[in-house]
């Protein structure tokens, strides 16, 4: 499975606040009462109004301006609270990258193709992803991925392509602007969102904060996990946090012969630990575990945490338990960590593992290099961070009831994170916005040709249809996979790695495999279904042990079958 | 004329003994084909035409396909006429279109984004307003227009139109052969017809009557009428005998260039409707769309 960053998270360092309350509303409640909002006769109609100028919202107004589009003429607004010349005057010191960066599979690439993307996206700042590792934190069972040998000739050598989430929005961002049609109004907050008379059937009114009353054929919610537009359309949302933090950062790294174009994931008990490639000497960090880890990984000096990652790349996890051990409690007692006596200690570990200084798994000798065997099986040695690109999010998993609203929520619409937010293990949340955005684009143009009104229930059904389970499956392949190796259990551990390694040595299954993640840019069907089902294979087989495990033993029974709730 | 006689045979008796002051005043006015129990019952219902998941709600996912099919017939025939200036995207730009039994407004709407020039017209006062103040709402309606008349009024007036419609309609009416008369009248020489009705046979019962007004109440009990169906050699018997329109039939089927019929079909698994592939055996034996081209030349066949 292809892996990535995602998130909502700001490009500069430190604790990540979820964007959205703050960037798109003011404290001004969204209400539906019509009474201290404008008449519809004072209101600017506009055919889409798209609340968030985020990756899933510049897309979406990028599609319906595209020339292929039949809404080229619609009217179109645009509403960002923040600034958009910080994003349209983004840019970085080449050896420098943004901390947020997303997996763009083959299919999202050629949608975006499609919406102009490549005229103004910096090229030189993406990178190819053709090869995968994935291995289990306790078992070492191992499943390894390369475009070339498994999808042919026919097929591109990528699986997906790194690219940091500014440069995306930028690119499109400067196609919007060479658009007439489109009004961008960042800098604006909404203030209410209304339908007049409390009438379900007329056309919501979107009070921005400056006065402006926009009215709208139909409301698009782009507006991330919190969506106030969600909360106006009345549609309720289910899901939880896990008890996870995504630690991110920006890394150097030595080059290797080989190039830098794998990307790498260890499923750790704590949650996995990815390495995605972004040029031959940086990649980027998403280290999803527990809050306290996070934050006492997120508080130490970055060269700390670059021997950190190194071994929670390559040490068993009795001994990173005890690394995490050590560094929370000499933060506890305010306490600086020294890089010296942490790479003691992993020394003395590695050691006691019986791991040779000249061996691939050993992150503390300088006898490592690429002449190691099995080198090519881990991520190159971290020798230091980026300055300030440390940062951490809460991850969660989301999903709303439907992506439509009814009776006085009609002609609203949501898309990307403010539907649906996953775990970002198989980077899949941008991938699946820009899913739901296509969909939604043809939807709109589907109505147009044939004269519906596109803010209909009627238009916008087949999006619901075809995305909702779609994106259903995907979330609940990544949350189980979650579940399944946040287990140290041994019957799971066992599980698990069996099914791994048999999966491993079936090269059509993994072609299967890749294919439905989005790794080919021709086929639309069925991302994610292979995954999906062989996680509920695996899970009906955890099912079995469960009820075994209550037959065999009372009270055991009861304690395994909680570890087991998968 | 064998066949007009059956038309009128099989609806001249309304099942439904429904009775109102309207009716009164229609009985005065023998040219009109319009039903006062029929009037009355969709003016009580008249409230909830744009709601999309009530009475009607299956009516709006009806209106795509409908577009589609009006829409493709238009671009084929425009194709055959002049293939090398077809305009794909405004096939109805600038064309006069008149939308009989309009109800509601579904398909006037549509006609009217895609650019014609349309008038709808509808029995029902409350229809007429609920479609007028929807549209209203609407700033891509500039060319719609809606009035409360017969059609018979329009024929009396002499107007004639590009593009006349009327869906779901003709099962409705009281005399459905004088009302085709009506409706062939009203286009120009060249210009199209469309109707979509509902074949008369057992299946057409069982769904259209008894799954979706019985079992399902998909739809208000009394909206159809079994003997008022039509079946679509009905109408093509009509089309040539009576009207004129077609010049020949190969064993029932009409040419391409003048008339044309195709069944639909809710496949509930998909939530929408599909235009059948003729093909499909039994394509025709229920819901189904109806195109024909009214001769360039008027041979003069034409009875009032």
């Amino acid at each position: 499975m292809p892996f990535a960053r995602i998130g909502q998270k700001s490009w500069k360092s430190g604790q990540i606040v979820p964007r959205i309350p703050k960037r798109c509303f003011s404290k001004a409640a969204i209400c539906r009462q019509s009474g201290q909002t404008s008449s519809p006769l004072d209101a600017e109609t506009h055919d889409v109004v798209i609340v968030g100028a985020g990756a899933a919202g510049l897309a979406l107004a990028s599609a319906l301006t595209r020339p292929s589009s039949s809404a080229r003429s619609c009217r179109i607004a645009l509403v960002e609270a923040s600034d958009l010349s910080k994003v349209r005057e983004w840019s970085l010191p080449s050896d420098q990258y943004s901390n947020r960066v997303s997996s763009v599979t083959n299919r999202s690439l050629s949608f975006l193709k499609t919406c102009d993307l490549h005229s103004h996206l910096n090229q030189t700042r993406t990178n190819s992803i053709q090869e995968m590792e994935v291995w289990d934190g306790v078992s070492d069972a191992r499943i390894s991925f390369r475009a070339s040998e498994l999808l042919g000739r026919e097929h591109s050598t990528n699986m997906s392509t790194m690219m940091e989430n500014l440069n995306l929005q930028r690119s499109l961002l400067k196609t919007l602007q060479s658009n007439s049609s489109i009004i961008l109004l960042d800098k604006t907050k909404v203030d209410s969102i209304a339908k007049p008379n409390d009438d379900a059937n007329s056309w919501p009114l979107i009070t921005l904060d400056n006065g402006r009353v926009l009215r709208a054929r139909l409301l698009v919610g782009a507006d991330g996990f919190n969506s106030p537009v969600r909360r106006f359309a009345g549609i309720d949302c289910y899901g939880w946090s896990y008890d996870t933090q995504a630690v991110v950062a920006t890394l150097f790294h030595p080059s290797r012969s080989t190039g830098n174009t794998t990307a790498f994931q260890r499923f750790l008990p704590t949650g996995p630990i990815a390495f995605l490639p972004l040029s031959p000497t940086i990649s980027s960090l998403v280290w999803s575990t527990k809050p306290h880890i996070a934050s006492s990984l997120r508080s130490v000096h970055p060269d700390v945490l670059s021997l950190m990652i190194n071994a929670a790349f390559r040490l068993p996890q009795i001994s990173l338990q005890y690394l995490y051990d050590y560094i929370s409690e000499k933060g506890r007692d305010g306490l600086q960590v020294e890089r010296n006596e942490l790479a003691d200690e992993i020394r003395w570990r590695e050691a006691a593992h019986s791991i040779q200084p000249y061996s691939a798994l050993s992150s503390t000798s300088d006898k490592q290099g690429d002449i190691s065997e099995g080198f090519d099986l881990l991520p190159p040695l971290v020798e230091h961070i980026q300055a300030g690109s440390v940062a951490s999010f809460p991850l969660r998993f989301n999903h709303a009831e439907t992506y439509l609203g009814e009776g006085l929520g009609s002609r609203t619409v949501l898309v990307g994170d403010a539907a649906h937010s996953l775990h970002p293990l198989a980077g899949q949340g941008l991938n699946l916005a820009l899913g739901d955005v296509e969909e939604l684009a043809s939807c709109i143009d589907d109505a147009i040709s044939h004269g519906i009104d596109f803010g209909s229930r009627t238009a916008l059904l087949p999006y619901v249809r075809n995305r909702y389970f779609e994106n259903h499956k995907v979330m609940s392949a990544v949350d189980k996979l979650h579940k399944l190796y946040s287990s140290q259990l041994p019957p799971v551990v066992w599980a698990r790695s069996v099914g791994l390694e048999v999966v491993n040595e079936l090269d059509s299954l993994k072609t299967a495999l890749m294919l439905s993640a989005g790794a080919d840019s021709r086929t639309t069907p069925n991302p994610w279904n292979a995954a999906a089902d062989g996680v509920t294979l695996v899970n009906n087989g955890i099912e079995f042990l469960k009820t075994g495990a209550s037959v065999i033993s009372g009270t055991v029974g009861s304690a395994v079958r909680n570890v087991l709730k998968v | 004329m064998r066949t007009v006689t059956r038309i009128a045979l099989g609806t001249t008796r309304s099942v439904r003994g429904r009775c109102s002051p309207a009716m009164a005043i229609a009985r005065m006015n023998h040219t009109s084909s319009i039903n006062p129990d029929e009037i009355a019952h969709f003016s009580r219902l008249s409230a909830s035409w744009w709601d999309e998941q009530g009475e009607f709600g299956l009516l709006h996912k009806m209106n795509p396909v409908r577009m589609q099919f009006i829409r493709d017939k238009l671009l084929e025939i425009s194709h055959e006429e002049d293939a090398e200036n077809v305009r794909n995207g405004g096939i109805l730009e600038g064309k006069d279109a008149l939308d009989v039994g309009c109800g509601g407004g579904l398909l006037s709407e549509s006609l009217a984004r895609l650019g014609a020039r349309t008038l709808g017209v509808d029995a029902s006062l409350s229809n007429i307003n609920i479609a007028s103040l929807h549209a209203s709402s609407d700033h891509w309606l500039n060319g719609l227009e809606y009035r409360h008349m017969p059609a018979e009024d329009l024929v009396k007036a002499g107007r004639q139109f590009d593009i006349v419609c009327s869906m779901e309609v003709i099962e409705h009416v009281d005399n459905p052969a004088n009302f085709l008369r009506s409706l062939a009248h009203l286009v120009k020489p060249g210009g199209h017809l469309f109707m979509s009705t509902i074949a008369r046979t057992p299946l057409s019962y069982f769904l259209t009557i008894f799954m979706a007004e019985r079992a399902l109440r998909l739809v208000t009990p009394g909206t159809h009428t079994y003997s008022k169906f039509i079946n679509p050699s009905e109408l093509l018997e009509l089309f040539q005998e009576d009207l004129g329109w077609l010049s020949r039939s190969y064993h029932g089927t009409p040419p391409r260039t003048e008339a044309e019929i195709q069944g639909i079909a809710y496949l509930p698994w998909k939530g929408a409707w599909a235009l059948l592939p003729k093909t499909t055996p039994g394509s025709m034996e229920c819901n189904y769309m109806f195109w024909a081209r009214k001769p360039l030349q008027d041979d003069g066949k034409h009875t009032t």
